[in-house]
């Protein structure tokens, strides 16, 4: 058999592996092992400890338990509540002002910690009655708590780009980067439909009653509250984009500041301490599982020479590059509809990127569009790790379905950002050249 | 026949498999627990060694090493207890609307060819080189040169904890398919 016919049973069975609903990471891990055995004999299988053996030794790696303990811990903080009350003050008097509040404090999470469930399980618990309260829809308080949410992994720092930056072999610190732009600009078109539609349909999401709103005293005394994560923003990107730190040292000033941020808000106490280890364990395990998995079947993908293969063929399609980077775009969203984030960078970087390099693009934007597009994998159902959090969290009555519509308008809104991140890389190139080089 | 306390044989069978698979969840479970803190001493360690390279121009030599252990340990060990929670993700668009005996059929089918041969070469390969690590009292090939054999033996122990959680499930599934999906858990 040729390297081709190979390489499509690979494909073939590891999907139809997944299919069965077992845990990604045995799916691929075992895959692995029965190809490594049937290619390469019994010896090869060894492979599987020493990938392993890697995966525990890497100390990129050792960002992610890091990032994922800062979002933990700030979600037990009490600091997004002192920011909503902050956002309240101030914007509440404006319509649609609390969920442009909402929005604002998910990306200042999301500048901080690396994941999409910290601030949206926060906001969901803090801003979404509020908002509720305050008679705004249910589409556009639920939709800017799930969409604002995942913000957290294009704004840096970012667990899917320390997957993406350790499988395409590019720098962390220029991911980052290069995520600063699009993030933003993402939230401000976030911001800026709510706005929009509040302005139009101001029964959607009213102003606070006069009497509820702050004076200037009181707005400005609130002000304080935004100081600590501020402090904390500036100390890990700064120390990542200065260079005075890799990502796993600024990843662990950040966990330290995180603690200190919780006790500056009076919420650290043992039970909250011993609750975001345990969950910290259990989320890195989740990922960091996958990459064992990943990095077993990729080094079965790799060995077998499809790399160059895929390159190959894909260079000799008779089509504009641009229709190749949108037809990856279109299979990573779609994929981004049934799995989750962490497999479809394992499974689809090391296929992607070696073709994306051969057609001559950038290897930092791509993963700035791999990251945007994963921006709406976590919200599109089926598989839709936001959903899932916001199933969790609703107050009754509101349902699955509520839940999906609501996000309809906001994936509209990541799809068009990802638009423009295509049309213009400069957004995603322009910070990691000008901090990096 | 009837045993001690007048139980039937089966029943004592059973209630002894029931024993055993509560002492695995607990064993993931608190295994898990204590291991998790090691984030804690991960973050402090390497903040110390931030604030000395940085703050007093005073590089460690050991922080490197040691952060490589904790969080190699960290994530090995914390695989079971990740198990036991059902927190590996997995694709559930066909899977999830399977009834429960028939997705408990498909788990049987797919730990026996996916996840034993996954889990136990990991554990075996594991072995094997911590042990050999073990016999020779290795050391770390850095600076520093701390004992590794202990830490090498962590990836079979993980592998072989994690294998147990699975096999608790797949004893499990095994009941569920038995009693055609009465009860089971």
């Amino acid at each position: 058999m040729d390297i081709g016919t190979i390489t499509i049973i690979l494909f073939i069975v590891l999907i139809a592996a997944l299919l069965t609903g077992l845990p990604l990471s045995f799916v691929m891990g075992g895959v692995s092992v029965w190809f490594t055995y049937i290619l390469w004999g019994p010896q090869a299988i060894t492979a599987v400890k020493a990938n392993t053996f890697g995966v525990m030794q890497n100390f990129i790696i050792t960002a992610i338990p890091l990032f994922i303990f800062v979002g933990i811990v700030l979600q037990n903080s009490g600091l997004a509540k002192s920011l909503y009350d902050m956002m309240y003050k101030w914007f509440g008097g404006i319509k649609g002002g609390l969920a442009v509040g909402t929005v604002i404090i998910c990306m200042l999470f999301a500048a901080m910690t690396g994941i999409s469930g910290a601030a949206t399980v926060t906001m969901g618990l803090i801003a979404l009655p509020s908002m509720l309260r305050h008679k705004y829809d249910k589409e556009i308080s639920i939709g800017c708590v799930s969409a604002g949410g995942a913000l957290g992994i294009l704004i840096p720092p970012s667990v899917p780009m320390i997957l993406y930056g350790l499988f395409a072999g590019e720098s962390i610190g220029a991911l980052f980067a290069g995520g600063i732009l699009p993030g933003v600009l993402l939230g401000c078109m976030f911001i800026i439909y709510v706005l929009i539609r509040a302005y139009l349909q101001p029964s959607l999401a009213p102003s606070i009653p006069k009497e509820e709103r702050a004076n200037w005293k009181e707005k400005f005394i609130s002000l304080k509250s935004v100081i600590p994560p501020i402090v904390l923003i500036l100390a890990v990107l700064g120390a990542i984009f200065k260079g005075i730190a890799t990502p796993t040292e600024a990843a662990a000033v950040g966990a330290l500041g995180s603690l200190v941020c919780a006790a500056i808000n009076r919420s650290l106490n043992w039970k909250v301490f011993r609750d975001s280890c345990y969950t910290t364990l259990k989320l890195s395990c989740m990922v960091v599982w996958i990459i064992i998995g990943g990095v077993c079947f990729t080094s079965v993908y790799t060995a077998l020479g499809a790399v160059d293969l895929i390159k190959d063929v894909v260079a000799a399609l008779p089509l504009s590059r641009y229709v190749i980077l949108a037809g990856m775009q279109f299979v990573l969203f779609i994929l981004g509809c049934l799995m989750d984030p962490g497999g479809i960078i394992m499974i689809c970087t090391p296929v992607m990127v070696p073709v994306i390099k051969a057609l001559g693009f950038d290897g930092v934007w791509f993963g700035i569009l791999f990251t945007v597009n994963m921006e709406m994998a976590y919200l599109t159902p089926p598989f839709g790790f936001n959903l899932f959090y916001m199933k969790a969290i609703v107050p009754e009555g509101i349902t699955m379905t509520d839940i999906i519509r609501s996000i309809i308008p906001y994936v509209g809104i990541q799809a068009i950002c990802l638009v423009i991140c295509i049309i213009f890389p400069e957004l995603a190139l322009w910070i990691p050249r000008k901090l990096i080089g | 026949m009837e045993g001690p306390l007048g139980l039937h044989p089966w029943e004592i069978v059973m209630g002894n498999i029931m024993k055993g698979l509560r002492f695995v969840d607990s064993l993931s479970e608190w295994t898990g627990k204590v291991i998790s803190f090691l984030i804690f001493a991960l973050a402090f360690f390497v903040g110390y060694e931030v604030i000395m390279r940085y703050g007093f121009n005073s590089p460690t030599i050991w922080v490197n090493d040691l952060s490589t252990m904790l969080f190699g340990t960290f994530i090995i060990i914390g695989g079971a207890y990740t198990l036991r929670d059902s927190g590996h993700v997995n694709m559930d668009v066909i899977y999830g609307r399977f009834s429960s005996t028939r997705r408990a059929l498909l788990d049987l089918i797919t730990f026996v060819i996916l996840t034993l041969p996954f889990l136990g070469v990991m554990l075996w390969k594991g072995w094997e080189a911590a042990w050999k690590s073990v016999i020779t009292l290795e050391h770390d090939s850095t600076q520093w040169g701390p004992p590794i054999y202990p830490f090498r033996l962590m990836l079979p122990l993980g592998a072989f904890l994690i294998l147990l959680q699975a096999l608790a499930k797949f004893v499990r599934d095994l009941m569920i398919v038995i009693k055609g999906g009465e009860e089971g858990s």
